[in-house]
Formats: C-alpha cells, structure tokens, sequence
C-alpha cells in the first residue's frame, strides 16, 4: 500500500492504491494511467487519458515520518529561473 | 553576526522570492545575498522581480540596488558564475543556499558543494508549462534534466501568476528555516500548494 501523488496538466491528486512501492517506473506509469481512467484518483478523473501520458514524467518515492510510502508522479522541473534564448544564463 | 542567505541564480524565481524575504534582515537577523553571471534583459521585467532601472545591468547587483533604493534593505552580490573553482568562495560562511538555478549542472554542482561543505541548501524548480513546481531540500531533491539543451522556459511572461506562487512558497520555507530550522518541502500546481 502506498499514496500515489500524480500531477497532471496542473492538478495534483493522490489516492492511496495497493501497489509494490519498488514498482518499476514504466509499470507505474501504466497503472497511474489506468487509475485515472477509472476514476480512482479524487479529483483527476479523465477516462480518455491517453495510453502513454506520463512517458516524460518522474518518479520519486518517499518514506514518511510515519514509516509509510509515498510516490509522487509529476511532470519534469528543469527550470528555476527564466533566462530564454541563445544567451541564456548557466545559472 | 547575520545569517547569510546566498541565492544562487536570481532569474524568475530566485528574484521573486529574495524580494520576499527582504523582511528578514530586519526581523531575523539575516544577510540577503546574490550569485548570478547573467544581465537583466527587457523581457525579464515579463517574468523576473526586476525593475525598468535595471535593463543591462547584472541580474545580482541589480537586485541589491533594488532592494536598497526601494526598501532601505542592504545586502551583498556577486556578479560571477558558480563554478567548482568558486564555490567556496561564494558560499563561505552562509547559514543557507537557496537554488534557483536553471540547468541540471548548476544545481548539481551546488548540491555537491553543499553537502560536501554540510550546508544547508533548499531547492525550487519548475515546470517548462509553468503548471507545476517543487520546493525541496537537497536531502530529497535529484535535478531534473531539460528536455533539450538550452529549452526556453516564460519569454513571454504568461508562467509569472505561477512564478510569483512558487517564489513565495520558497519565501515561505526560507523563512520557516530561518525562524524555527524547519525544512519544509512543497509541491505547488494549479491546484494548490500541498506540504510533502
């Protein structure tokens, strides 16, 4: 058992499903993609989420304080400031 | 003594959340201070806490003008790149590094500074759609990589509702470990700010 936290298209939702908390990344993403089909996720519920939805997303996986597991699915953060174009800043 | 915070990259979110915690030197004993290489151009003032007085001026020592002239507020910048021959130089004696960098290698090289140096050092990052950020310390955070080398993120200041969102959240566990030594790790979406 562990919370799966998914974000997607901007809402974050998270519901707690019987899964391996080691389950592999691609195994994750199919199962994440089922779950929101059917509606499994309060709040992100879309039945035509297409099959390959979070090829591009991150996996973490947490411990809680509480000796739980936790799993996040959320898109890519490679940005903390913006500095666009061909001259775009290394920091 | 103050408790020097040194940001490293003060571009979009960076800037945002240092001109919201230019609270702290007065209220918690603390030194503001800025590492970034890159000028303010016109289309940062769309995305980035910087005003019309400092186009083509260097983003950190922009930043310290600005807190000074519009709020009486001193602080220290550095206008340099963080490298491995610098950093720690730069980072000596901070009580806090707070990464606003834009690429994987910055934030790992600031990551690998820090733990090497045992300094504490809290991360913020976004999405490229603007839809999603995270505000972590660097016990819980791996930088992700760009799609492509170079990927512009916000030219045309339509992410800047969401960027001011994440820049206060970072403001707010900046000051949370300032204040109380609490790490405190935030998801932020559209849909709201949930603590992890």
């Amino acid at each position: 058992m562990a919370i799966l936290n998914i974000t997607w298209n901007g809402i974050s939702a998270e519901a707690r499903v019987a899964i391996d908390h080691d389950l592999g990344d691609a195994d994750l993403k199919r199962v994440a993609v089922e779950l929101i089909r059917s509606g499994e996720v309060p709040g992100l519920h879309i039945a035509s989420l297409p099959e390959r939805s979070f090829d591009h997303f991150v996996v973490d996986r947490f411990d809680t304080p509480e000796g739980g597991k936790r799993i996040f699915l959320r898109p890519k953060v490679p940005f903390g400031s913006a500095a666009p174009g061909p001259t775009r800043a290394g920091t | 003594m103050p408790r020097r915070v040194l940001f490293c990259g003060v571009g979009a979110l960076g800037s945002t959340a240092a001109l919201l915690c230019r609270n702290l030197p007065a209220e918690a004993d603390a030194e503001l201070a800025f590492v970034d290489f890159d000028r303010v151009e016109a289309k940062n003032l769309r995305a980035q806490g910087f005003t019309k007085p400092a186009l083509g001026k260097n983003k950190a020592e922009a930043l310290k003008l600005q807190l000074l002239n519009l709020y009486g507020v001193r602080s220290e910048a550095y206008p340099v790149r963080l490298e491995a021959t610098n950093a720690s130089a730069l980072c000596a004696g901070a009580a806090l590094l707070v990464d606003g960098f834009d690429n994987a290698a910055s934030r790992t090289l600031l990551a690998e500074h820090a733990r090497e140096a045992n300094l504490p050092l809290v991360h913020a990052a976004m999405a490229a759609d603007g839809s999603f950020g995270l505000v972590r310390w660097d016990e819980r955070f791996r930088p992700d990589p760009e799609d492509s080398a170079g990927q512009a993120t916000c030219e045309t200041g339509e992410h800047l509702p969401f960027i001011g969102l994440l820049g206060a959240v970072l403001a707010r566990a900046i000051q949370d470990f300032l204040r109380d030594d609490r790490r405190r790790d935030f998801l932020v979406s559209l849909s709201g700010v949930r603590e992890t």
